[in-house]
């Protein structure tokens, strides 16, 4: 009855979460596009029914579980509305005041943006997410566009040398990386802090994968009509690999976002210097540290990224699994 | 078409290993940091003998064993959860989501303050259960296992995604079929849901190893790798002897090191748990 192939059909095509409730179908796709992770409650399947008593403790364990996930960034945009001084004085010892600001003040907020200049910190990462964002679209498109679809020399050989860079310690490679960026002139400029990073193994993979769903032939068709390489991948290609872009751009997004380290070796004009600097600056540049604007930078930095990955989350759960190499 | 991202991954990815491992091999001005001539291997046997070095390698392997531990069996246990679709667990996946989001730095800002000795929040929590206050990063012995319990806060979402991902490819007839011959829920889960969970498992444990042997900015952060070198990693090493002690080479040797270090431990780890997925 429930392998009844039209019943599985339509609960594949009305419900955009897609679950894969059957085997039939769990057998077949195995896609990680298909994760039931874009929300709708589903019925729950033959597994827990047996614990159905319990359900109310459940929920309320999950809620625990939830929560303790969450608490770090609940806490942080509780504290960013307390005063360095309350902010000193109440966490400790214990009380509801620990948790929740007694006097809320947004002086936190306004001290970042009129004092210090935040907005302009936030200007320079959106300048310099955008730059990474736009650049590695193309260069990933292009490269997994001919990873997918193209016969030619050595092409195994080179997508595993674009691959292999995946398994390097980024980390322990700074240091020579800034000696490459500072022999092309680029240290200090928004190009230095974005162009290294463009060219990634993850977004390659990504794009491969995703022209390799598109059907082949309706890119043999485009050759039959006659249309230009470039047309064809500019009017067929890159539409037919839309959501790979979105999943690509988000997790470029994120990475570009929050990425502290880079920007803090090659970027040495403070006006050019980007929001997570500057917040880590609010921490460790004072002598005492500025408690309160610290929480409300982390704060501000924090909750549209997370914003946005909850509501994105088909595409970001897709990137996330697929860039670790599924 | 493939010519720019070949071209990129040269220039960024590849050539900077051999720049360091060019300046591995040579030996630097300690006051204007440009080379001053070949060495051959004497950074490196520099580095093997230096005991900051020794503690940073122990201390790599003691942050990836430690994430392991901690990681693998929680992130198995939030994916068979939320794959559950219980009560709440939208909740759960959310929040996880939510940790994967926050960047590292304002994770490494904001843990430091939770487990601050004197006025942090940990502490409160501990003394209502009646734990004497605990010196967190500040303590010789608790300070890397604290590191790791942010990191491994911050990280659970990736092998959390990987194992739901894995789960919700196993047939589910599979389970009709084992409840229809009266297996238990444990049964069902150690007999069909692990075995086919192998190939994610490989997965979760070359991510956690990546991960956790290149943990930095949350000790430059938060510890500057101490107390007493107590969380200085082999990357940090690297930072350390690049910035702190001028010290060029010796940082090279460390970062060339680690790249072959992390090789063999990759290999390593392939060659055990391929086979076994093989089978």
């Amino acid at each position: 009855m429930t392998h009844d192939p039209a019943s599985v059909d339509s609960i594949e095509n009305d419900s955009s979460s897609g679950h894969q409730k059957t085997g039939t179908l769990a057998g077949a796709d195995t896609a990680p596009g298909r994760l039931p992770l874009a929300g709708g409650d589903l019925p729950w399947t033959g597994r827990s029914r047996r614990i159905r008593p319990g359900r109310i403790l459940i929920g309320c364990g999950m809620t625990v579980v939830g929560l303790a996930f969450a608490f770090p960034i609940l806490w942080m945009a509780l504290t960013a509305f307390k005063s360095t001084e309350a902010f000193l004085s109440e966490t400790y010892p214990l009380s509801w005041k620990s948790f929740l600001p007694s006097q809320p003040t947004v002086d936190n907020f306004l001290s970042i943006f009129r004092v210090f200049g935040f907005e302009r910190n936030l200007f320079n990462t959106a300048i310099v997410a955008a730059g990474q964002i736009v650049g590695s679209m193309a260069v990933c498109s292009l490269a997994g566009y001919a990873f997918a679809l193209k016969e030619f020399r050595f092409r195994r050989g080179l997508f595993a040398f674009c691959m292999i860079p995946a398994f390097l310690p980024a980390e322990a490679l700074i240091v020579p990386l800034y000696d490459v960026v500072k022999s092309l002139g680029l240290v200090s400029t928004y190009l230095g802090l974005f162009l290294p990073f463009i060219c990634n193994p993850f977004g390659i993979l990504l794009m491969r994968q995703a022209f390799r769903e598109v059907p082949r032939s309706i890119f043999e068709a485009a050759d039959v009509d006659g249309a230009s390489e470039a047309r064809t991948f500019l009017r067929i290609g890159l539409p037919g690999v839309r959501p790979a872009l979105a999943t690509l751009a988000l997790l470029q997004f994120i990475w570009s976002w929050s990425s502290f380290f880079w920007p803090l070796v090659a970027m040495q004009d403070p006006a050019k210097q980007v929001a997570q600097v500057g917040m880590a600056n609010f921490a460790t540049a004072a002598n005492t540290p500025l408690y309160g604007e610290v929480f409300a930078a982390a704060t501000v930095l924090t909750l549209p990224v997370v914003a946005l990955s909850i509501v994105l989350q088909r595409y970001y759960v897709k990137g996330m699994v697929s860039s670790s190499g599924r | 078409m493939i010519l720019p991202a070949i071209v990129g991954i040269a220039l960024f990815q590849y050539y900077p290993v051999i720049v360091a491992a060019v300046h591995s091999l040579q030996s630097f001005d300690p006051f204007t940091n440009e080379a001053v001539g070949f060495t051959g291997l004497d950074n490196y046997s520099r580095m093997f003998t230096n005991e900051g070095f020794q503690s940073a390698l122990r201390n790599t392997v003691l942050y990836v064993m430690s994430s392991m531990l901690i990681e693998i069996p929680l992130s198995l246990a939030l994916a068979v959860f939320i794959d559950q679709h219980l009560p709440g667990t939208r909740f759960v996946r959310v929040s996880v989501i939510a940790t994967l989001a926050a960047s590292e730095t304002v994770a490494a800002i904001v843990w430091a303050q939770m487990y601050n000795p004197d006025q942090g929040l940990f502490n409160g929590l501990l003394s209502v259960l009646g734990v004497p206050p605990q010196d967190f990063l500040n303590s010789g012995s608790e300070a890397l296992i604290s590191v790791v319990l942010m990191s491994s806060w911050k990280n659970i979402g990736i092998p959390t995604l990987i194992f739901l991902t894995g789960l919700q490819a196993i047939p589910r007839d599979y389970y009709e079929a084992a409840a229809i011959d009266g297996a238990s829920g444990f049964r069902q889960f150690r007999s069909i849901t692990l075995p086919l969970l192998r190939g994610s498992g490989t997965v979760v444990v070359f991510m956690a190893t990546l991960q956790s042997a290149r943990i930095f900015v949350p000790i430059v952060l938060m510890t500057q790798g101490g107390p007493d070198g107590a969380t200085r990693n082999l990357v940090f090493y690297s930072y350390e002897q690049t910035f702190q002690f001028n010290s060029r080479g010796v940082g090279s040797a460390a970062a060339i090191f680690m790249l072959l270090f992390l090789g063999v431990i990759i290999a390593v780890q392939f060659k055990l748990l391929g086979r076994r997925y093989d089978s």
